[in-house]
């Protein structure tokens, strides 16, 4: 299957980035190192293209009701001007994608990943014929632009976009600027692709903001945005800028073949009547047998996914098995998420084995770094 | 670019022979393919390696590789600085981003390893 190309991909090109398939597009994997650019976000800021991410609207008069049946967190509780992390499950309670949902005056604004985005326009279509909603997927007219970081509100500003007193999880309207005009700011009006969405949300830990927009602006965005001072990251850096956040990645630390309820996610189910509720719920009622651990490195050595974890002791015995693992660039020791049977406790000292060697960690809790997108 | 006082592999291993001690690292093709060095794996000293065969691992944040020794010998030094500044091997591939000492069983096989204008040559090719 060819790739999709980015709106921005000339813009790559030129930065001279090494590109990568991910989630079914062609996108920059780092422009040179991934540790300076994860140094960035976490010392000042970087800008992401995201512009793989799924993007659906759900408007009409049903559309609360769709989300609420195909999504479990409380779409009835969220107000216009905020967005939550949600989740779609299968029938039987596993993970289908891991997901943002935005209420904009307009209606709502479903962020899937890139790989997931079908899956998720389905479950939303399904819905959308029992409650009368429309599900319209702007993937081809909406790019997304990502600047993260403590200097972002500074930078995001200085690139022409007011982003007002935007609080953690707060969205708005972003006027499409007019063309060759570098001004954008105040209410955007209406649903994408006539005005975009601005909001404070991201994957990195740090402040940020995703700006939402139609494709033909997003390269001037993108170089104003560099030219206020962000550094262009990739998909390598935001990875292990997210694992050390201990934020899970679907298709690694969650699947269709994960619940919630292992995965430590309850948290973000609050509904109710949502697709995959009776699973759930007995899920929960049973425990889980395991759970997504943080692991950090006390020895020496890198875990990556799937390397077994055993317990340390006298009779140590497998506990289970990481999913996902990197070097964390802050701490500069290996960190990794994993499960781990459910009597492994918090503090507990255990055994990676990396390709082979045993590898000393201890099992934590996330985030392995002193970070919050809220501050 | 890659200095002519020593000579290389084609896994891409650079080895400076001084009698019988040849000092090895990996060359900056390798570093710069492989990203920034987060982590060097070396063997104690007084292990025996031999020419071709994997004697430890260096990763980056993008990928892990064997690194092969250029000759048969014995590990008498290994850098230490590289525990704690793994990115001194993207710094200084040359330099201080050696990795061990071997005490070459055959120090005159050194010869048959590429020069510095063959591995010139080797890595335009493939780049």
């Amino acid at each position: 299957m060819e790739l999709r190309r980015s709106p921005l991909d000339d813009r790559h090109r030129q930065l001279g980035a090494t590109m990568t398939g991910f989630g079914g597009w062609d996108m920059p994997l780092h422009y040179g190192s991934v540790v300076a650019e994860h140094r960035a976000v976490r010392e000042s800021a970087g800008a992401f293209d995201l512009s793989h991410l799924g993007t659906l609207l759900v408007t009409g008069s049903g559309a609360q009701d769709c989300v609420q049946r195909s999504f479990t967190n409380d779409v009835a509780a969220l107000p216009v001007g905020r967005a939550h992390y949600t989740l779609c499950l299968t029938d039987d309670g596993g993970i289908v994608d891991d997901l943002l949902v935005y209420r904009l005056d307009w209606g709502l604004f479903v962020v899937p990943n890139a790989a997931n985005a079908a899956a998720v326009r389905a479950v939303l279509e399904e819905s959308a014929a029992a409650t009368g909603a429309t599900v319209t997927d702007v993937k081809d007219d909406l790019a997304c632009i990502a600047v993260q970081g403590p200097a972002s509100a500074d930078i995001v500003t200085a690139a022409g976009v007011d982003v007002g007193d935007l609080g953690y999880l707060d969205c708005a309207g972003l006027p499409v600027p007019a063309p060759g005009g570098s001004a954008v700011g105040g209410a955007g009006t209406g649903a994408p692709p006539d005005a975009g969405v601005l909001a404070r949300s991201g994957y990195t830990g740090e402040r940020g903001y995703e700006l939402f927009l139609p494709v033909e602006t997003a390269p001037s965005l993108w170089d104003r945005i560099l030219q206020a001072g962000a550094e262009p990251v990739a998909l390598g850096a935001r990875d292990t800028l997210r694992l050390e956040m201990g934020y899970p990645l679907h298709g690694s630390d969650i699947s269709p073949a994960t619940s919630p309820v292992e995965a430590g996610l309850g948290w973000a189910v609050k509904g109710s009547g949502f697709r995959g509720e009776a699973a759930y719920a007995a899920a929960k009622e049973a425990g889980p047998a395991r759970r997504l651990r943080g692991l950090r490195v006390t020895g020496r050595g890198i875990p990556r996914a799937h390397c077994p974890v055993s317990s340390r002791g006298d009779a140590p015995a497998p506990v289970g098995e990481t999913t996902s693992g990197t070097f964390s660039p802050t701490l500069r020791v290996g960190v990794a998420l994993g499960y781990l049977d459910a009597a492994v406790q918090l503090g507990d000292a255990v055994t990676i084995d990396v390709r082979g060697k045993p590898v000393d960690a201890e099992v934590v809790r996330p985030p392995f770094v002193d970070a919050s997108p809220k501050d | 670019m890659n200095p002519s006082d020593r000579r290389y592999t084609e896994d891409h291993e650079w080895a400076k022979p001084e009698g019988a001690r040849v000092t090895v690292g990996i060359t900056h093709y390798a570093q710069d393919a492989l990203g920034d060095v987060v982590y060097v794996d070396l063997p104690a000293t007084g292990t025996r390696v031999e020419q071709g065969q994997p004697f430890g691992e260096v990763e980056s944040t993008k990928s892990v590789s064997d690194l092969y020794a250029p000759l048969t010998g014995t590990i008498v030094e290994r850098n230490e600085s590289l525990e704690s500044q793994p990115e001194l091997v993207n710094s200084d591939p040359y330099g201080e981003g050696w990795m061990v000492v071997i005490e070459a069983e055959d120090p005159a096989a050194a010869e048959a390893l590429l020069s510095a204008d063959a591995y010139e040559q080797l890595t335009a090719a493939s780049s």
